[in-house]
């Protein structure tokens, strides 16, 4: 999905500055009087209209496909505990008791079934990010002290899924990550 | 008119601008190489690089921009230099605060320095309260020259005609410049941010006074935090437009630009919805409200169409088959305009939340603001600093290298940002100092963008020579016309 | 006009540093137990002779299961109390029964009447009281351990809710006096209402910006929502202030 996105923006970017390209040469070109653009309040107006359909058609279309309802009314089969934590994920079937944290050495989770994350931190903010094994992002949550935040996502593909931490918290947050496998 | 010292003042505020972003492309420059693999440094220095880079950026092209605006204000009215002064030497002190506690101190919790990362000290113990006091100078500079800048305004125009409401009826009795209008609609903004920064700040005194008997939300502070943030940030950007609406048909030899009834509606939904839409940096925080995390979708998709419509619309209507007198000056300002709508592209992209699910804090973050900045803000900022540095020189060829710097500027800039929208659909980390081995197109990409930076701070380099020269001439001259 | 901002700031940094809130000392990290865990299908036996086991219960309504014992001098009738105060005027939280079932091998259904009677909810169809022979089990399945006190003759334990929905699910476990909200949360949850998050338990709920009622199920505007949202309106104060202000001096 990701490679789709980059190709409608460098499209949309390319078509953005061939218009401004266009327009620079138009000036350039121009006579001494100038015949500029006829109507302009016109079709100012429709440029708004159409940018307003097509922002309008976006939000319907994509809104729905937020996060925060996925799988909503199924029952997982798993529920994973995640404690984010300077410089680790603490991850266990489990709840995680933040005065003496431990998580599994492994994790395993079986594949095209839900499964719940319940994701907190223990002192910082986190980023607790799924990578699939071409390194794709596929999901991801805050880990947010004080408070769980939960994602129910189900793995098609059965490997190994890297966690990464994708929120800045200090100076090992860069390797800061956990593994999952699916089977 | 604009008297002597302003002239003056507004000298030293360009000077002061490039060189602190020269140092600044020089420290982006470093964090590339680092990621880059090139050089190899601690991973706490760099995010201390980090965490200095994006403040003094956010900051030194803010103040550029008020800089800019006060000095066209006084086309229009009176503005207080004291408050002008008092911002230069706030900004200044806070400045060199900013980067004791980074490089003596060590304090590393990045540009956003999101509760509670801050107060987990990991660094000198006083480069926590130094970090915070730091930002709590420079707001309070900036805020008595808003507020002052404002007064000045409605010393001239009542409330309702700096709002330009008038223009909702036919053929109003005062015309309000659409100058004024922007910048009174944009200091509002920058009082509200400002007043948010404070209030944020009031709260982390709050706790780290406290002796932990008091715990702020973590949820609350992030809502406080990127209040300020993406709004100084937006307001930034529109100081840039009102200067382009008040320049760019001067420059070009056409006449003014006139505030009409769709001008004064588009910057007045502006304010509102600039004021909401940064919700959209807590889609990825489940525990928001979901109600909040559509109205920052539907509020940053808005904020587009003023933008759109009204701005972009007019610069291209005002461009299109129309004799326009080509300079550096307005030449800038339209490359400018073209960066910002591409930015303005990255980010439509990553503010629909199920984009945001697998953009948010990856390459595509940076890619969107940078472009936003290094080819949006940036080229407003540096037309009003070439424009007002030749308005008292009365010799030399003021297009001297201009094809040079225009196509180092675009090569550079272009190359450096493709490296980050590359880097985001690749999934690549933001923030890291290091990139893991499971990302083998992530160094590359970091080298390329160094490379490419620097072509662009070449053309920056020349920039500041030209540029600095003439002002340390305005500078230093006698105080006589 | 520099004395409105210094003077707006000294307000607000006295204000702040005025609230300072102790943390309640709860970690309630254990109710993230047993989540999405089948309860034990214990096989219940009630007053009125009738035996049903704990899956046929809930398939007709969800419940809300509550472990006490009659013989306590703690914190069960203390809860139960709280329990019924919380529950008597929510007519609108959709279905669901409580059931109060005791953990002590002693009571008989005779002991159950007997509190249900002193609780003044005999006749009250949502209250069901029962016991089990398969307490162990189902205390397992709950993540509750009950430890015997012999010096005291008393189960020493935690005061335990169970959130079980239709399919025999546990929901959600609430440990301890709980407060509205709270139960309202409970009973969503074996409704199967979705919440995308919740904060921890014990946390100060002081500055949060939305708190969930559970009467109408929507989010009420809580303290965050007003610092939130002062910025903007001291700055609107500000505008209109100095708006007047200059207008006032020109006059």
């Amino acid at each position: 999905m990701q490679n789709s996105i980059l190709l409608l923006f460098l499209v949309l970017a390319g078509l953005s500055a061939l218009v401004f390209s266009f327009v620079y040469f138009s000036s350039k070109k121009a006579s001494v009087e100038g015949q500029g653009l006829s109507n302009p309040l016109r079709k100012r107006f429709w440029f708004l209209l159409i940018l307003f359909v097509v922002l309008g058609i976006f939000a319907s279309v994509t809104i729905p496909k937020s996060p925060y309802f996925l799988f909503a009314d199924e029952t997982p089969a798993r529920v994973i505990h995640v404690s984010a934590m300077q410089f680790a994920f603490l991850m266990s079937d489990k709840a995680i008791d933040p005065k003496t944290p431990a998580g599994e050495s492994s994790i395993e989770l079986p594949a095209n079934q839900l499964i719940e994350f319940r994701v907190t931190s223990l002192d910082v903010n986190h980023g607790f990010a799924i990578y699939d094994q071409s390194n794709n992002l596929i999901a991801q949550t805050q880990a947010m002290p004080g408070y769980v935040n939960r994602l129910r996502w189900k793995f098609k593909e059965p490997g190994n899924y890297n966690i990464l931490c994708l929120e800045y918290c200090g100076m090992a947050h860069q390797v800061m990550r956990a593994t999952l496998t699916v089977k | 008119m604009e008297s002597i010292k302003l002239r003056k003042i507004t000298s030293l505020w360009i000077i002061t601008v490039l060189a602190l972003f020269i140092a600044n492309i020089v420290l982006g420059i470093v964090m590339r190489l680092n990621q880059g693999e090139i050089i190899h440094e601690q991973p706490a220095t760099f995010y201390a690089h980090m965490t200095t880079h994006g403040l003094t950026q956010i900051g030194i092209w803010f103040v550029a921009g008020m800089a800019g605006i006060n000095y066209l204000m006084e086309r229009y009215l009176k503005t207080s230099y004291l408050a002008n002064v008092l911002a230069m030497i706030f900004t200044v002190i806070g400045i060199l605060m900013l980067w004791i506690s980074t490089y003596i101190g060590n304090f590393h919790a990045g540009w956003t320095f999101l509760y509670p990362l801050p107060l987990k000290v990991m660094w000198a113990k006083w480069g926590t309260p130094l970090f915070l006091s730091s930002i709590l100078v420079m707001g309070i500079g900036w805020l008595i020259w808003a507020v002052s800048l404002m007064t000045q305004i409605l010393k001239k125009y009542p409330l309702s005609k700096a709002l330009a409401w008038q223009h909702f009826r036919k053929n109003p009795a005062i015309q309000t410049p659409p100058f004024i209008l922007i910048s009174m609609i944009t200091l509002i903004g920058i009082i509200a941010c400002l007043l948010g920064a404070v209030l944020l700040l009031a709260m982390y005194a709050a706790e780290y006074f406290s002796n932990g008997n008091f715990v702020n939300d973590a949820l609350l502070m992030k809502n406080l935090t990127y209040f300020f943030g993406h709004t100084i940030a937006n307001e930034m950007l529109y100081l840039g437009l009102a200067i382009i609406y008040e320049l760019f048909p001067e420059v070009g030899g056409r006449p003014k630009w006139k505030t009409t009834w769709y001008v004064a509606l588009a910057w007045n939904c502006t304010l509102v919805f600039i004021l909401t839409a940064f919700f959209h940096h807590l889609y990825m925080d489940f525990v928001q409200p979901v109600g909040f995390q559509i109205i920052g979708q539907i509020a940053s998709y808005m904020a587009s169409l003023p933008a759109a419509s009204v701005t972009i619309f007019s610069v291209l209507v005002a461009v299109y088959r129309t004799p326009i007198k080509w300079s550096l000056t307005n030449l800038l300002f339209f490359i400018g305009v073209a960066g910002w709508v591409i930015g303005g592209l990255g980010a439509v992209i990553d503010v629909t939340i199920s984009n945001n699910f697998i953009l948010h804090n990856t390459l595509w973050v940076p890619a969107h603001f940078h472009t936003y900045n290094a080819l949006g803000n940036v080229l407003f900022s540096l037309a009003f600093f070439h424009w007002f540095s030749i308005q008292f020189s009365s010799k030399g060829n003021f297009e001297k290298l201009t094809k040079l710097k225009l196509t180092l500027l675009l090569i550079g800039g272009i190359g450096f940002l493709l490296a980050f929208y590359i880097g985001g659909a690749e999934s690549i980390p933001r923030r890291y100092s290091n990139y893991p081995a499971e990302f083998p197109m992530a160094a590359p990409l970091a080298i390329a963008a160094a490379v490419f930076a620097t072509i662009y701070l070449v053309a920056i380099l020349i920039f500041f020579f030209q540029i600095s020269k003439r002002c340390l001439n305005i500078l230093f001259s006698p105080s006589s016309y | 006009m520099f004395k409105h901002i210094i003077f707006t700031f000294i307000i607000l940094s006295f204000f702040f540093c005025q609230l300072a809130v102790a943390q309640i000392a709860s970690t309630g990290f254990e109710e993230e137990n047993n989540i999405y865990d089948r309860v034990y299908d214990a096989k219940l036996s009630f007053n009125s002779g009738e035996n049903r086991t704990l899956a046929e219960l809930c398939s007709g309504k969800p419940l809300l299961l509550a472990l006490i014992f009659t013989r306590c001098s703690g914190i069960c009738n203390p809860f139960l109390l709280q329990l019924k105060e919380n529950l008597q005027f929510k007519n609108n939280f959709g279905e669901f029964s409580i059931l109060v079932l005791s953990f002590d091998p002693r009571d008989t259904q005779e002991d159950m009447m007997q509190l249900a009677r002193w609780l003044n909810l005999e006749n009250n169809k949502q209250w069901l009281f029962a016991t089990t022979r398969d307490i162990e089990k189902l205390n397992l399945s709950v993540g509750f351990h009950p430890t015997w006190d012999s010096t005291r003759s008393q189960f020493d334990h935690d005061a335990l809710l169970v959130g079980i929905n239709k399919e025999g699910y546990i929901t959600k476990k609430l440990i301890g006096l709980r407060n509205q909200n709270d139960l309202g949360l409970l009973i969503s949850s074996v409704n199967d209402v979705f919440s995308p998050s919740y904060r921890l338990p014990g946390k100060n709920l002081l500055f949060s910006c939305f708190n969930y009622n559970p009467e109408t199920g929507k989010n009420k505007p809580g303290l965050g929502l007003l610092f939130l949202t002062l910025p903007p309106v001291i700055t609107l104060l500000i505008v209109f202030g100095i708006s007047y202000g200059v207008r006032h001096k020109q006059i």
